[in-house]
């Protein structure tokens, strides 16, 4: 049961686990990759995540993200570390301009790798977790409510001030404000629309916390209970358990090698 | 002032036929009510009357003009419209500067903003609040506010979403009030309100919606003579005329004077 | 009968307020009983039902004399949140109403429940009642932001009376519905009021007041102005000075007995007009 159809999460394996199983996988791979001395296993969890992502169907939206931060992340660390990295001893491309050394281009690709598997991992965590979901997670395992409560509230603050400020500028369309033209007059014309949205949403959420407190938020000595259940299957143990397994055999080999205890099979650079 | 809407239709985006082919002809001085259920297409219609929605099918003309030859701030000249929610509207620091918004875009030299200004804050009553912000207003007078800051604009045509929305008896007196002034100033005024005892003290002619089509036009007595397409819109005439029904008096009568004369005549033999 | 409200030359003024909001207010409520109180804008009428359910003194700040009791509990001494087991209140704006956690309504329904520890399975149980009540079976899987004025208005009276409180404080909560979804919801409160919940409503329409009302109560300028049945507050006539559009049929009545015709009194409900009109009109 990933969440209400409402909620436009596709139904899924992914969006079947566990929420807690996922931050255990967010976690994992991301430490993983950042303790590995190269950039190969953060790459091959990468290609992982594209295939989870395509098996999760939010491959479009998810390439999106990983190539939209990817490719301008690589080529601006790339050229930095590449170009300028005073760990460049060996050359491997002449720009003209500059030289593209080999340990700098390397170390680029670690840092890459590691960022584009924390947001990636991350990213399909948040497409295919309905937040109602995560946050009964939380409370089944203690955390305060009003924590979970910070998380929701803060997710639907957004659209709603997006709608609010759709309906003010509309009515100064009908006031006679002109808000075509160019970059400049649109922006001045819509800068002094923000001022109520923030006033109005400010006194709307005192009201609401009003409400809350009407409707028994924050009672002591009250256990609380949330309309979503949320079950840790066997699933998700086993899965928990795979992501674990992998970060200690990540860690010890990446000990290892880094010691020079042992010498991996092929292993870029990275050493830094 | 001649406002026609020829074959009017309106689909939203998500699908849902708000407009299903009105042709309505909106002209001279005489007040106008839009009633119907919410979802008959009342405010729809209304925000085709100055462009703050375009048709997707059929054409609005505005003296002859076709509405689609120009853009809302153009048509503001023409059609002002107050908003029923009067937070959607006001977005400036203090009463004056609303008033002074609408006028200002216009293009209104400083005289005439003044002179307007006088009247306008005593018909609506904020003569001595003009200096406040509108949020330290009350709901009713942020209303009002609302309500002058259109009327600032000298419109042909003036367009009330639900005035009566909040108000109490005091509200009501002063929205009368304003309604008869734009009649004596030859303007027109369209007005949706579901409140009954309101729109047949005050509107000699009334449009009953349902479901995107006009169900009946015509003066208030002949629309409220046809119970049996008000039952259909779910439309319950005021308590006045219920009365007058039930205890057998002839034809609709809606106010104390009107069935007491028709009492008087049923008494004496001509009606009953 | 027992009080199940009782509010004691109860004083407000809110700080940083030039005027007192609420004068030496006192009044009780019979358990069971439909209490309305009417009065023009600013008379004080959503002061006095905060008051009712701790929002005064616990949430908005001021100098208070004076005491509220509900249910024999001082709202002062007690948390709004151990009220709200007795005590629900319904606003106008039904939008500041949502808990704005929930993302769909089933799970808005359900937000007072889960503060007070309900189990999943009574959960899910009240949830489809509540929506089988309040006709919103349909919306329970949609998002509580994107729905229409009248849809959320149901949703949040719901997520209210879910939580069964013996009292109702109701202010106002039909402004965002047309006259059929209004009397739908009017429909629903005296249901319950007849199967013994307390209701205090603030109304403007005199005439749906006095058709439910056992009380009334006219605030005028922060004071108790008038108190008493829809008959006695409703044919006393200081009370439209203070703003009350009184019912139609009261106006009614006086033009025709200015007019000469002979009425056994002044009527306050349709039914009483119709049937002292025709009698007066043979």
């Amino acid at each position: 049961m990933p969440g209400p159809a409402s909620n436009g999460i596709p139904d899924s394996p992914l969006a079947r686990m566990h929420p807690m199983a996922k931050i255990a996988g967010v976690c994992s791979l991301g430490l993983a990759t950042l303790v590995w001395p190269d950039f190969t296993l953060g790459l091959g969890i990468i290609v992982m995540l594209f295939i989870a992502a395509a098996l999760a169907r939010v491959l479009r939206p998810f390439s999106g993200v990983m190539l939209g931060f990817g490719i301008p992340v690589t080529l601006m660390l790339l050229f930095i570390q590449g170009c300028y990295s005073p760990r460049n001893t060996r050359v491997v491309l002449d720009l003209g301009f500059a030289q593209l050394g080999l340990e700098g281009s390397l170390y680029a690709a670690k840092i890459v790798v590691t960022l584009l598997v924390f947001l990636g991992s991350f990213y399909l965590t948040n497409k295919t977790t309905y937040m109602g979901r995560l946050v009964a997670a939380l409370t089944q395992i203690g955390v305060p409510s009003k924590i979970g409560y910070l998380i929701l509230a803060s997710l639907n603050v957004v659209p709603q001030m997006q709608r609010r400020i759709a309906v003010i500028e509309q009515s100064q369309h009908a006031r006679g404000l002109e808000t075509g033209g160019s970059l400049i007059s649109r922006v001045r014309a819509f800068l002094p629309l923000l001022g109520p949205v923030v006033l109005s949403s400010l006194t709307d959420s005192q009201e609401r916390g009003m409400t809350l407190e009407t409707r028994g938020f924050g009672i002591r000595g009250v256990r609380q209970t949330s309309y979503l259940e949320v079950v840790w299957r066997r699933s998700d143990t086993v899965v928990t358990i795979l992501f674990t397994v992998f970060l200690v055999l990540a860690l010890v080999l990446g000990c290892l090698s880094r010691t020079g205890l042992i010498a991996l099979a092929i292993q870029w650079g990275g050493r830094a | 002032m001649r406002i026609d809407l020829e074959h009017l239709e309106y689909v939203y985006p998500h699908g849902h036929r708000a407009l299903d082919g009105v042709n309505l002809t909106l002209e001279g001085d005489r007040p106008v009510a839009l009633i119907g259920q919410n979802g008959a297409g009342k405010t729809t219609l209304a925000k085709h009357l100055n462009g703050i929605i375009r048709p997707t099918g059929g054409r609005v003309l505005i003296d002859g003009v076709d509405l689609a030859t120009a853009d809302t701030a153009q048509w503001a000249r023409k059609v002002g419209y107050v908003f029923q929610n009067p937070d959607d509207q006001l977005f400036l620091d203090s009463v004056r500067k609303e008033f002074e918004f609408g006028p200002r875009q216009l293009g209104f030299d400083q005289d005439l903003i003044e002179r307007r200004m006088e009247q306008v804050a005593g018909l609506v009553g904020l003569a001595d609040r003009l200096d406040d912000h509108p949020f330290d207003l009350s709901p009713t007078e942020k209303k009002f506010c609302a309500i002058g800051s259109v009327l600032m604009m000298d419109t042909g045509a003036v367009v009330f979403d639900e005035p009566t929305c909040g108000q109490d008896k005091f509200g009501n007196d002063r929205l009368a009030a304003i309604i008869a002034r734009l009649r004596d100033q030859g303007k027109l005024c369209i007005t949706i309100s579901h409140d009954m005892k309101f729109v047949t003290r005050n509107f000699p002619r009334v449009v009953l919606m349902q479901h995107g089509r006009v169900l009946l036009d015509g003066s208030r007595e002949e629309v409220f003579a046809r119970e049996d397409v008000l039952k259909q819109a779910y439309v319950t005439p005021p308590p006045i005329t219920r009365v007058a029904r039930q205890v057998g008096l002839h034809g609709p009568v809606f106010t104390v004077s009107a069935f007491v004369d028709a009492a008087r005549r049923a008494r004496a033999g001509a009606g009953i | 009968m027992t009080e199940v409200i009782r509010v004691d030359d109860f004083s407000f003024r809110y700080r940083d307020a030039d005027r007192t909001t609420l004068k030496r207010v006192s009044f009780s409520v019979e358990q069971g009983s439909f209490f309305c109180i009417v009065g023009a804008n600013g008379s004080g009428k959503s002061t006095l039902c905060n008051a009712l359910v701790g929002l005064i003194p616990h949430y908005f700040v001021g100098k208070s004399k004076g005491s509220v009791s509900i249910e024999d509990k001082d709202v002062a001494t007690s948390t709004i949140a151990d009220l709200s087991r007795q005590v629900g209140l319904v606003f106008q704006n039904p939008f500041n109403q949502l808990s704005y956690t929930a993302g769909t309504v089933a799970e808005e329904l359900a937000f007072g429940l889960g503060n007070h520890g309900v189990s999943r399975e009574t959960m899910h149980a009240k949830v489809a009642r509540m929506a089988a009540l309040m006709h919103i079976e349909d919306l329970l899987d949609k998002n509580p932001l994107e729905l229409s004025g009248g849809q959320v208005q149901r949703v949040a009276l719901g997520s209210t009376l879910i939580m069964e409180p013996d009292i109702l404080v109701l202010d106002e909560c039909t402004a965002q519905l047309d006259p059929l979804g209004s009397e739908e919801i009017f429909d629903i409160v005296k249901r319950l009021n007849q199967e013994g919940i307390t209701v205090v409503m603030v109304d403007h329409d005199m005439e749906r007041v006095a058709r439910c009302a056992d009380q009334v109560m006219v605030l005028g300028a922060g004071r108790v102005r008038a108190l008493g049945t829809p008959e006695e507050v409703f044919t006393d006539p200081e009370v439209e000075k203070w703003g009350i559009d009184i019912p139609d049929y009261v106006k009614l009545a006086r033009g025709l007995e200015d007019a000469g015709f002979d009425l056994a009194g002044l009527p306050v409900r349709e039914d009483q007009a119709v049937r002292m009109i025709r009698e007066a009109l043979r």
